[in-house]
């Protein structure tokens, strides 16, 4: 029996363990010995020490490329967040027909990015699209531009589409939250004359801490999965303009042959990925008073 | 006695049936992979593996078409992968060559050989598609890059095909004074920034210069590189160009012609394969004028087709490119796209005027470009092409860009 | 403050009334101009290319067509990559959850040594960026054989997945009181058994939420399959979508019919299976 309570979990364990170690765990070191090397996927991979993070920090793409990033994240902190909490609140209501408008405020994100990134770009198309059209039709003519090869914005109408999606699952675990909220504390200080900004700021809003967590850090890692929305809408135009890390990664290595250089770019997409993991255990530590299990 | 009699039996046999055997012995799988995803050459592809198919029925034919830019990506991953494809679509020159070196294509000099193309071919194609002394590429069709232009416009205003650069500017001040914008690009795919490139380069600094050039032995803030980017400028910032190039691909562009606002467009011939029916017959076209050199050299990229060394229907493969060869492999493409092909005995008749034309300015130049990301590494080729669509945003700023630009070639170059 | 007082003084349930009907229409404006790029791209593709190029967006539809459709359907290939989407989506959907409920299982009823470095384990592989993957599951799958087929992408799809559904259904089933267990195995069940009979059965509501949730992941990849597929007869809608775009790349008419028709079965997915898709993004976080 104690030798059967042994073995048992391992024998559970050992099909889906193997499968990981051979398509996700080997890989992932294999990766950081390719980032070591040069390698142009067609002749072995040659050794060349830190040079591929030398080239990488002295590489304005990669600079250009991280900044993209970052703002992907401040923007998605902010936009999202902002926009799905006062979404969920206002639907949490009791409005005629809530059920359909959440249901039509996060319908995109069923659709796959590229499908999203698709229609997008058609909507941001300087002649057939919908937007400058839009602009055109209520008089506001000269904000009409090529919102995907100008320079300063591109990056944010790209953003624009990822928030677009992002928005409706901000607004699902924030309305799931609010379900936590015993009704009657709110009522209790509508009842004392608390009105609703300082219900919302004294009440609502510290009792949504951990999902507010929870939001922030699916929020950060939903905004480094830029890649389907840049690779189709722009590809890192004009001019590595909207680059973000994945997206110079995947070309580097799989369009540019510098395999060895992708993986250098691969390792520090991971080494920034870690941060975030981090945090998030953390987070969960705390918040069930570090236990021995996790979970 | 027994033996040799079953010998003979078995010898008359296999002659009797030698024709059929022969026409018809190739079976198992051929894979082709193409880019030809237009709807032209798809088309014209389609037909011509139709036409190959009826030739060898027992054959289980894949044609694989990719969008054009996507197979330029994916070519390196199927090349690398132990199931290539038995033959695919490729570029001459440089892009050819780079695969050669890496050994990763098939040898075909006994083709060449034995189809005669040696002494059919003319010495633009051979120069691009041998390597070593050995044969490794199949050059199948070309066509040539110029300004291509709206005929009607052009006879509506009076103008004529300008042959020097001061006509060309005065055609554009008068496609301007008429609301007409005199060129239209897409640049949303960078490399259409770099035809201009080519040409402006070329008939500045003459063709020998260009082959400097591409080798990446020449600094960019070299005098006449410099001089290049100064010519240029002039013309973006005297507005002749569309708005927003960077916003559509080369097609999307062309709907500035086809709605008549704009005139002209830097492209090569297949332009008629993307442009409606309306537009293609509107369409003529002039070598880029002369600016210091007069315009004898000419941008002609060549297509053709390679086997991967690892190709798995070798036989098959190899009786493709000797149809691919062939007359009969090329003359739908004269035809049906427009193309000029590399087989001399593919008859004038079934080159419309215009082509007609073209093969004459091939034949007849000095030299023949392949255009840069083909003649340049092409890892170099595309940061550079970046740098030109950046400069064209920013055409002031062209001296800053060019040190950077100097400072990837470096890094490239001296690595 | 203000509202409590006005409210007080005309009457509770008639200022409730107004302030609901505000609320109402100011939601309904802003759901309106949300999904109007979804509605735009209706209108556009129930339309003629030519009608949309002469006359604007914003114009009175002369007619509609279903012709974009039929192109995308047809010459766009949108019928053989939808096809592929689910030959690819259903085994990986299997495959994933059936190896993680293992993992959930074992990892949540019983203590071992290693408990621990397990579960973190498929938790970091949740989080991991696919891009560190990519080259080396290339060089794998070309190893193996199996690039450019189904099998080498419903591999990478199985595996992938399994750090996130493990982590979902360990926290899942860590619910499940291990009593059941215990008192199963004093009645001599085998261990497999008591996965199987017992645990599995309770993990039904976690298997469909999880399933609906992976369904739209797995059928909206991208990357993978850009990387892993070469013929165009294997890709899936996703990559297929790209191949469209650089074919018809001048008209959005049929580039926006084949999104729509690439949407579709995510779409009725959701439709049919809202209340499971909502309870798997909110269960997998612990909620």
């Amino acid at each position: 029996m104690k030798r059967d309570k042994f073995f048992s979990p391992w024998l559970f364990l050992i099909l889906p363990l193997l499968l990981y170690a051979i398509w996700v765990v080997i890989p992932a070191f294999y990766t950081f010995f390719l980032s070591l090397t040069r390698y142009d996927g067609l002749l072995s991979p040659e050794f060349i020490g830190l040079a591929n993070y030398e080239r990488l920090f002295s590489h304005d793409t990669f600079y250009i490329s991280l900044l993209n990033n970052l703002r992907w994240v401040v923007v998605f902190l902010i936009v999202p967040v902002t926009m799905g909490l006062f979404l969920a609140i206002l639907l949490s209501k009791k409005i005629p027909g809530a059920r359909l408008f959440k249901a039509l405020i996060y319908s995109p994100m069923v659709l796959a990015p590229v499908v999203i990134g698709l229609i997008w770009t058609w909507i941001y198309s300087p002649r057939s699209g919908l937007l400058n059209h839009t602009l055109t039709l209520v008089g506001l003519q000269t904000l009409t531009r090529g919102w995907l090869s100008d320079p300063d914005i591109a990056i944010y109408a790209i953003i624009f589409a990822g928030v677009w999606r992002h928005t409706g699952y901000v607004m699902l675990i924030y309305l799931a939250g609010l379900t936590s909220i015993p009704p009657d504390l709110i009522e209790a200080a509508r009842i004392d004359g608390a009105s609703a900004w300082q219900r919302f700021r004294h009440i609502i809003f510290p009792l949504l801490k951990p999902t507010t967590t929870i939001v922030i850090v699916i929020t950060m890692i939903e905004s480094l999965r830029s890649f389907d929305f840049v690779n189709i809408m722009t590809d890192g135009g004009p001019f590595r303009q909207t680059e973000v890390l994945a997206n110079f990664m995947y070309k580097e290595a799989f369009a540019r042959y510098n395999m060895g250089y992708g993986a250098s770019i691969a390792v520090i997409l991971f080494l920034i990925m870690v941060i975030f993991i981090f945090i998030y255990v953390i987070q969960r530590r705390e918040e069930y008073g570090g236990g021995e299990k996790v979970v | 006695m027994k033996k040799i009699i079953i010998f003979t039996l078995a010898f008359c046999l296999l002659l009797s049936f030698g024709v059929a055997v022969e026409a018809d012995s190739l079976d198992g799988e051929l894979i082709i992979d193409a880019y030809t995803s237009d709807p032209a050459p798809r088309a014209a592809m389609n037909e011509m593996v139709e036409t190959f198919q009826e030739m060898h029925p027992d054959l289980d034919i894949e044609l694989n078409i990719t969008a054009h830019e996507d197979f330029k990506h994916a070519i390196r991953t199927w090349l690398a992968s132990d199931t290539p494809p038995d033959v695919f679509t490729w570029f001459a020159g440089e892009r050819a060559e780079y695969f050669v070196r890496n050994n990763l294509i098939r040898d075909i000099t006994h083709i060449w050989e034995e189809e005669g193309l040696f002494d059919l071919y003319a010495e633009g194609y051979q120069r691009e598609s041998i390597f070593d002394d050995k044969a490794y590429f199949l050059p199948h069709q070309t066509y040539i890059w110029g300004v291509f232009y709206n005929q009607e416009i052009f006879a509506d205003l009076g103008l004529e095909e300008p042959e020097t650069w001061d006509e060309l500017i005065e055609v554009n001040e008068t496609l301007k004074e008429n609301d007409i914008t005199p060129f239209t690009i897409g640049s949303r795919y960078e490399w259409t920034t770099a035809g201009w490139f080519d040409h402006l380069n070329i008939r500045i600094n003459g063709f020998d210069f260009h082959q400097e050039f591409v080798t990446g032995e020449v600094p960019m803030t070299d005098d006449r590189v410099v001089k290049v980017f100064e010519k240029w400028k002039e013309l973006i910032e005297s507005d002749y160009f569309i708005e927003y190039p960077a916003s559509y691909s080369w097609h999307e562009a062309l709907e500035y012609m086809e709605d008549d606002e704009a005139a002209m467009y830097l492209m090569g011939s297949f332009i008629h394969d993307s442009a409606t029916d309306e537009l293609s017959e509107k369409l003529s076209f002039f070598p880029f004028p002369a600016i210091e050199k007069s315009p004898t050299a000419v941008e002609a990229p060549i297509d053709g087709y390679m086997m991967p060394v690892h190709a798995q229907n070798v036989e098959a493969g190899e009786e493709f490119l000797r149809f691919a060869a062939s007359v009969e492999g090329q003359q739908n493409w004269v035809e049906d796209v427009g193309r000029v092909v590399p087989n001399p005995n593919v008859p004038e008749e079934s080159y419309d005027e215009e082509t007609l034309r073209e093969r004459e300015l091939i034949d007849g130049a000095e030299g023949i470009a392949q255009f840069l990301d083909r003649d340049m590494e092409e890892d170099f080729a595309i940061t550079m092409m970046g740098y030109l669509v950046e400069f064209w945003e920013n055409p002031e700023h062209y001296m800053d860009i060019l040190e950077r630009l100097e400072d990837e070639r470096q890094f490239h170059f001296e690595q | 403050m203000f509202n409590t007082t006005i409210a007080n003084l005309i009457g509770l349930s008639w200022w409730k009334k107004v302030s609901t009907a505000i609320m109402f229409v100011a939601v309904l404006l802003f759901v309106l101009v949300w999904i109007l790029p979804l509605v735009g791209a209706i209108f556009t593709a129930l339309r003629p290319l030519q009608d949309l190029r002469a006359h604007g967006f914003w114009s009175i539809p002369q007619e509609f067509t279903l012709e974009n459709f039929a192109v995308a359907w047809d010459l766009g290939n949108l019928n053989t990559y939808l096809k592929n989407s689910f030959i690819i989506t259903i085994p990986s959907l299997l495959g994933t959850l059936t190896l993680s409920s293992l993992v959930g299982f074992a990892v949540s009823q019983y203590k071992f040594r290693g408990n621990m470095f397990v579960y973190l384990l498929f938790l970091s592989g949740m989080l991991l960026p696919f891009q560190i993957l990519l080259i080396p599951v290339f060089t794998l799958s070309n190893y193996l054989g199996i690039y450019n087929t189904y099998l080498g992408l419903i591999m990478i799809h199985i595996v992938f997945q399994m750090g996130f559904c493990s982590f979902f259904l360990t926290n899942f089933m860590s619910t499940i009181p291990s009593q059941l267990a215990e008192a199963a195995r004093i009645d001599g069940c085998s261990e497999f058994k008591i996965f199987y009979k017992i645990f599995l059965p309770l993990t039904k509501p976690a298997l469909a939420a999880l399933g609906t949730l992976q369904f739209t992941w797995i059928f909206n990849d991208y990357i993978w399959a850009l990387v892993l597929i070469r013929s165009d007869s294997l890709k899936p809608v996703t990559a297929g979508l790209a191949t469209l775009q650089g074919q018809y790349t001048t008209d959005w008419g049929v580039l926006v019919a084949g999104s729509l028709l690439a949407a579709i079965p995510t779409i009725i997915v959701f439709i049919l299976l809202q209340k499971y898709f909502i309870k798997g993004l909110t269960m997998g976080m612990g909620k």
